[in-house]
């Protein structure tokens, strides 16, 4: 069965209008379940983990914290906002030992040595900061790689496309 | 976009007054095939599937992409899906007692959960009890043809005459070249995709067009043939170049093959309805009934023969009779047997075609877990490729007890593998840190991993059984399964050697081994459960004979993966579909002559 040029354009125009359509209907892009000092530090600390560079934007602009506060807003399971909620705990308690004050109110090099630090444990985490540190990896990575920044612009993922010929890679011969 | 622009056939009108020439259960792989046979040579059949019929296409989704789902995938909150742990540290019923409002086997725990919701059986509505097992239940249209894995492959006499290579078990009541023209008749009308290679214990298909492999594996493909092994290209149940079946489309390489749990929904990858059920349905021949769990297989107390099933509507749960010459049970291996079991009567005290006592035994599968990850480092920061859209990447035969003889165990295992770019950078998981070089490394390590998994003979044992719980019993009222089933030291000797020829054979090819997996995954978790209704010649030690026609009732037939004699390592959809044709064929045959 071949695919109709017809209906090739037509996907293409509804591919085309999907922003759009996504902007229209999309809420407001206010944390259901952090508060406004917890989106934030949620925000920048993914977007340490994932950083924009050369290739693509980072954690930031593809909306991870914004993904994760959705999840955890609904979450069935309680334990795991209430997790959430202590590990941050635990890094503004621990940005305060370290630093003398918030996380946020810290400059880029006392939020770096914070995130240093709780990252060395991540093989074996033990203090709820370095736990935290881990839930927040997995959550960043979890939202970065199924967000469009991620899947197109850093890993310029070839598939989920349409071969109409032959397909990609090689024989066995 | 949608490539499919026909609908199904139009449905007939169940007449339960009447006396259909068959009455099939279940609509999966096998009761598919038997309607298409049976209908095929004019007899006017009855499908009942215990499962809804749903828009498949709407499930599926495809080409979705994970941004455009509200949760990347996964389902809405209170779905859950049993881990590996939960299968190990508790016992079954595992749903019992759960505070989640939906509880799915594991497979519901894979990416794309929301894909599968409406696929899988809640657990909490289909109990079962006894030893720990992984059983992975899909009810509707189709049943797991839905979502297979479509790995396609043929058994030979290596594993038909088992016994008379080494000893073990018994032989099948036929021979490869018994099954061979019904192997091609499967290839030809369902398509298959694959590449020749020529060897007598994984004889070749009519194939298609085969998939492609990635750099990786043609490393590694080349590095085997040296030691006298092969790895060829996913050898799939999925049509390439196409078939004359106005449901389904070739396949375009598209979508989420590789990253989701199967199904297709242009229907390139067969799955029973496209590929069998609605053909049949416009020869006129077909009726269907969905929503109906038979219970009990109807003897006609004068003459000890079938005389129709008894079923539950599972949306009203009111019991119907249906009537039918024949019945053709094909509701899965454990289902079929505890429909089986189930069916006692004065002629039957034991269940219908249960003289033997072997209904329920012999039960056997595939035990998996042991697999080995490696990296090939020339891969290392090598530009994306296309490398998804595929079916499968790559199977590895067996190896092992064809011309040697292994010390510790008897029979063998083949290998299941994919490497390359995926959707998902499964690696990220691993890689250390954060910053900068954390996403660089993410970057250039995501198309360089290669990694494959064993699939082993579990072998049939009298001992591994399941019987009727005395108490416990599903939603309808139905009694449910006991498991009485664990893997035997051959099982445990064959996975240790899985892990360390992986491991042997990654290095010969020069892949550095990051990963060796010696896990055994739960019994059940290869969704190859087999051999509850075994074939033979004797009926004393079997219960069917090689046309999969009961020993006991000669109008009772069981045509799915409960007749297999031994599991081979084999994935064993496509020899279900040849037997299934092959016994259908005889049966209608009979049915002409008034044998039945």
């Amino acid at each position: 069965m071949n695919i109709s040029r017809r209906t090739m354009i037509q996907a293409t125009a509804a591919a085309m209008s999907l922003p759009a359509l996504a902007k229209a209907t999309s809420p407001s892009p206010k944390p259901q379940f952090f508060t406004p000092a917890e989106f934030a530090l949620v925000d920048e600390m993914s977007d340490m983990i994932i950083p924009t560079d050369q290739q693509s934007a980072g954690a930031r602009a593809a909306g991870v914290a914004l993904y994760i506060d959705g999840r955890l807003a609904e979450a069935f399971e309680k334990d795991q906002p209430e997790r959430w909620r202590a590990g941050i705990k635990a890094v503004e308690a621990l940005s305060n030992e370290m630093h003398g004050k918030a996380f946020m109110a810290s400059t880029p090099e006392q939020r770096l040595a914070l995130l240093t630090r709780i990252a060395a444990a991540e093989s074996d985490p033990k203090s709820d900061a370095e736990k935290f540190f881990r839930e927040i990896k997995s959550g960043t990575i979890r939202a970065y790689y199924t967000s469009k920044i991620g899947i197109h612009d850093d890993q310029q993922y070839k598939g989920n496309v349409i071969q109409p010929g032959d397909y990609a890679g090689y024989d066995a011969t | 976009m949608t490539l499919i622009r026909f609908k199904a056939s139009q449905e007939q009108d169940v007449d339960l007054s009447r006396t259909y020439d068959a009455i099939v259960v279940g609509s999966g792989a096998a009761g598919g095939m038997a309607a298409h046979v049976l209908t095929s040579q004019g007899m006017k059949v009855l499908l009942l599937e215990a499962g809804k019929k749903i828009d498949i296409n709407a499930e599926l989704r495809s080409m979705q992409w994970p941004y455009e789902h509200p949760r990347r995938g996964e389902a809405p909150p209170g779905y859950h899906a049993i881990r590996f742990n939960e299968y190990n540290v508790r016992k079954p019923p595992y749903a019992k007692g759960s505070a989640f409002k939906h509880v799915f086997s594991y497979v519901g725990g894979w990416g794309g959960s929301d894909y599968v919701k409406n696929i899988l059986v809640d657990e909490k509505d289909h109990p079962y009890t006894g030893t720990k097992y992984a059983w992975v239940r899909a009810r509707l249209l189709g049943g797991k043809t839905n979502i297979w894995g479509r790995l396609a492959l043929r058994l030979s006499d290596y594993d038909f005459k088992g016994k008379t290579h080494d000893g073990y078990g018994e032989d099948w009541p036929i021979a490869y070249a018994d099954i061979e023209p019904y192997y091609d008749k499967v290839d030809l009308y369902l398509g298959i995709s694959g590449h020749k290679e020529n060897l007598p214990h994984l004889p070749d298909s009519l194939f298609q067009r085969p998939n492609k492999l990635t750099a990786s594996e043609v490393k590694l493909r080349k590095s085997l043939a040296t030691m006298n092994r092969t790895l060829t290209p996913y050898r799939a149940g999925v049509t390439t170049d196409g078939v004359k079946n106005k449901y389904r489309s070739k396949c375009f390489g598209r979508g989420a093959c590789g990253r989701r749990p199967g199904g297709c929904d242009i229907h390139a990858a067969f799955d029973s309805p496209t590929g069998l059920i609605y053909p049949a349905m416009d020869t006129g021949n077909l009726t269907l009934r969905t929503n109906s769990t038979a219970h009990e297989v109807l003897v006609d107390p004068n003459t000890g023969k079938a005389r129709g099933v008894s079923f539950v509507d599972s949306v009203n749960h009111k019991t119907y009779e249906a009537k039918a010459k024949v019945v053709i049970v094909a509701a899965s291996t454990l289902e079929s047997a505890r429909l089986l079991l189930l069916s006692k009567s004065r002629q039957h005290p034991n269940g219908i075609g249960n003289s033997s006592g072997h209904v329920g035994h012999n039960f056997c599968e595939h035990v998996m877990g042991p697999g080995v990850t490696g990296l090939v480092k020339e891969m290392v920061g090598a530009p994306p490729t296309l490398d998804d859209g595929k079916p499968g990447g790559f199977y590895v035969p067996r190896f092992r007890n064809l011309q040697d003889k292994q010390p510790g165990f008897v029979r063998g295992y083949g290998f299941e593998g994919g490497s390359g770019f995926g959707l998902f950078p499964d690696s990220a998981w691993d890689t250390p840190g954060f910053g900068g070089q954390f996403k660089k490394s993410v970057r250039e390590h995501a198309g360089a991993f290669i990694s494959m998994g064993g699939f082993g003979e579990v072998l049939a044992r009298y001992e591994n059984y399941v019987d009727l719980d005395p108490e416990v019993k599903d939603a309808w009222g139905i009694p449910s399964l006991r498991f009485h089933y664990e893997f035997s030291d051959n099982e445990k000797k064959m996975c240790e050697d899985m892990a360390n020829a992986g491991k042997e054979m990654f290095e010969a090819a020069g892949i550095e081994v990051v990963g060796v997996d010696k896990n055994i995954l739960t019994e059940g978790w290869s969704i190859h459960e087999l051999g509850t209704a075994r074939m033979g010649t004797d009926p004393k030690t079997s219960v069917l004979n090689q046309f999969q026609q009961s020993h006991d009732v000669k109008n009772l037939f069981v045509v799915d993966g409960s007749s297999h004699v031994s599991a081979s390592c084999q994935n064993p959809t496509w020899t279900i579909m040849a037997l299934a044709w092959r016994s259908c064929e005889h049966l209608a045959d009979e049915f002409k002559r008034g044998n039945l």
